[in-house]
């Protein structure tokens, strides 16, 4: 067991909504080769058969409105190209300009789904995360499909077989989330969303377990402040823009478009600074930053397969006309692993280098709290068992406090 | 030796939007909310309806007043930390 390891106590991760690895952190590939990125020649068809390249025009809200599709068929689509299901079709990644038209209707706009970031430049503090500790090449959604389906995998390691936006799993008693394992196991556990105008997406905790595992982000500041920080925590951003208890205004900074990017940027500051500037929790703590799913937007690594859950979920849920075993992950979306404990510039391989690949996907999240915490102890899925955990990437060696970043200018 | 500082720029004021249409992300939210609360007026309607006049015996109380409490505690604000 490494050091960092040894010192570990808490496990912090932090969730945003809807945007892909290439359109936020794409551009890094040409300044750090081995973050598998954009070349700048990965290109999809507009529905008028041009090439439409990828280009490094995105911008931080307008843009993508309407909301790109990430319903299960509109992301069979974007994988596929367009091809029907059925044995022997190959994924290609060709569908996403022709899925935006659908929306759009406007061949110009179609194209902006395969618009990127200037990470470095647009994003300073999501880029500096990720080349200032470890970056995952292979972390992906857990299902091609939209929130819900995808953030109960972070919760439970599953979806109860369900591809979309219902709180199916409402009555589902037989895996509990990962917070019930906690505190059934003498642990603590909660979930910070941002206020309660933005409240959770976590609803059916929310129906069970208020208010003992829930706090607002004013909590998460002032615990970690404290010293009070559970040993897990899920923090959620705020979903929508809406007015402060003083009369200001409080931005959605959850990044989902059409919501403005820059605000997600300065939440991700926030919740890495709370962490950051105590020193204690500092040495103790690592926080992941991942996002949900990926929003529609363009990215060019094809989902692996994966170990099935054990569900299927009927052709009719799917849309597809076929149904679909949950043995495919959804589409790459950007992870950031961060603590002292990492060394700098740690870009864990995915898929481009199938020897050493390490894939990753939501699943991994209550796989690493459950055995961290746990040993593993609580009844889980097969998928959740088989998935790859993250602690791994803790060293020995600590860097000193000069050598890690801080932020500014969040007030 | 001061750690790297990177001064994160602000966001456009402009992009405050309240009147944006909501998105199906956060219409769901809102009917998920809705089957939370039908969830707890179904076990308040149920509480209300037990007559008063049924509860004879210790246990009656007791399984009535545990009940009533478990919903109360769902309501009741976090205690303050010592």
């Amino acid at each position: 067991m490494s050091a960092g390891l040894d010192n570990l106590k808490h496990i912090v991760v932090l969730m945003m909504e809807n945007r892909s690895f290439d359109h936020m952190l794409g551009s890094l590939k040409q300044k750090y080769p081995k973050i598998n990125g954009l070349t700048g020649n990965e290109s999809n068809p507009d529905t008028n058969g041009a090439i439409v390249k990828v280009q490094q025009k995105a911008e931080f809200q307008s843009q993508l409105d309407p909301d790109p599709d990430h319903h299960f068929p509109g992301v069979d689509l974007q994988i596929f190209g367009g091809a029907p299901p059925g044995p022997g079709r190959a994924a290609n990644m060709q569908g996403f300009v022709k899925d935006y038209f659908s929306q759009t209707k406007d061949i110009n706009r179609s194209h902006n789904i395969m618009y990127y970031f200037d990470a470095e430049k647009d994003l300073p503090v999501l880029s500096t995360l990720a080349t200032e500790y470890a970056v995952f090449n292979g972390w992906f959604s857990s299902i091609p499909g939209p929130t819900i389906c995808n953030r109960a995998f972070a919760h439970y390691g599953t979806s109860f077989g369900q591809v979309g936006m219902d709180i199916f799993y409402i009555l589902d008693t037989s895996i509990a989330s990962v917070y019930e394992r906690m505190v059934q196991a003498g642990r603590t556990a909660k979930i910070y969303y941002y206020d309660q105008p933005s409240s959770t997406m976590e609803i059916v905790n929310l129906l069970k377990n208020q208010p003992q595992i829930f706090g607002t982000l004013d909590q998460f500041i002032s615990d970690c402040a404290g010293n009070t920080l559970p040993d897990y925590s899920f923090i959620e951003p705020c979903y929508n823009d809406h007015p402060g208890p003083d009369g200001g205004q409080i931005l959605a900074s959850d990044q989902h478009p059409d919501h403005n990017v820059r605000e997600g940027e300065r939440f991700i500051a926030n919740v890495y600074n709370a962490i950051r500037t105590n020193p204690t929790l500092w040495q103790n703590t690592v926080l992941l930053v991942v996002y949900d799913e990926h929003g529609g937007i363009y990215d060019h690594v094809i989902p692996p397969v994966c170990t099935p859950d054990g569900k299927t979920a009927s052709a009719d849920a799917t849309g597809t006309g076929e149904p679909f075993a949950f043995d495919r992950l959804g589409i790459r979306v950007p992870a950031v692993l961060i603590s002292p404990w990492i060394q700098r510039g740690t870009v864990v391989p995915g898929t481009e280098d199938p020897v050493n690949a390490k894939i990753f996907e939501h699943a991994s999240i209550p796989a690493t709290v459950t055995n961290f915490f746990l040993n593993g102890d609580a009844k889980r899925t097969v998928r959740e068992q088989k998935a790859n955990t993250f602690l791994g990437l803790l060293t020995d060696q600590m860097r000193q406090d000069d050598d890690c970043v801080v932020f500014n200018n969040l007030q | 030796m001061a750690p790297k500082v990177i001064n994160v720029p602000k966001t456009d004021p402009r992009a405050y939007n309240p009147n944006r249409p909501a998105g199906l992300l956060l219409r769901s939210q809102a009917l998920h909310m809705r089957e939370a609360l039908i969830k707890h007026v179904h076990e308040l309607t149920t509480l209300l309806n037990i007559e008063m006049n049924s509860l004879k015996t210790e246990a009656d109380i007791s399984a009535y007043v545990h009940k009533a409490t478990a919903l109360l505690h769902k309501h009741s604000k976090k205690p303050a930390k010592k």
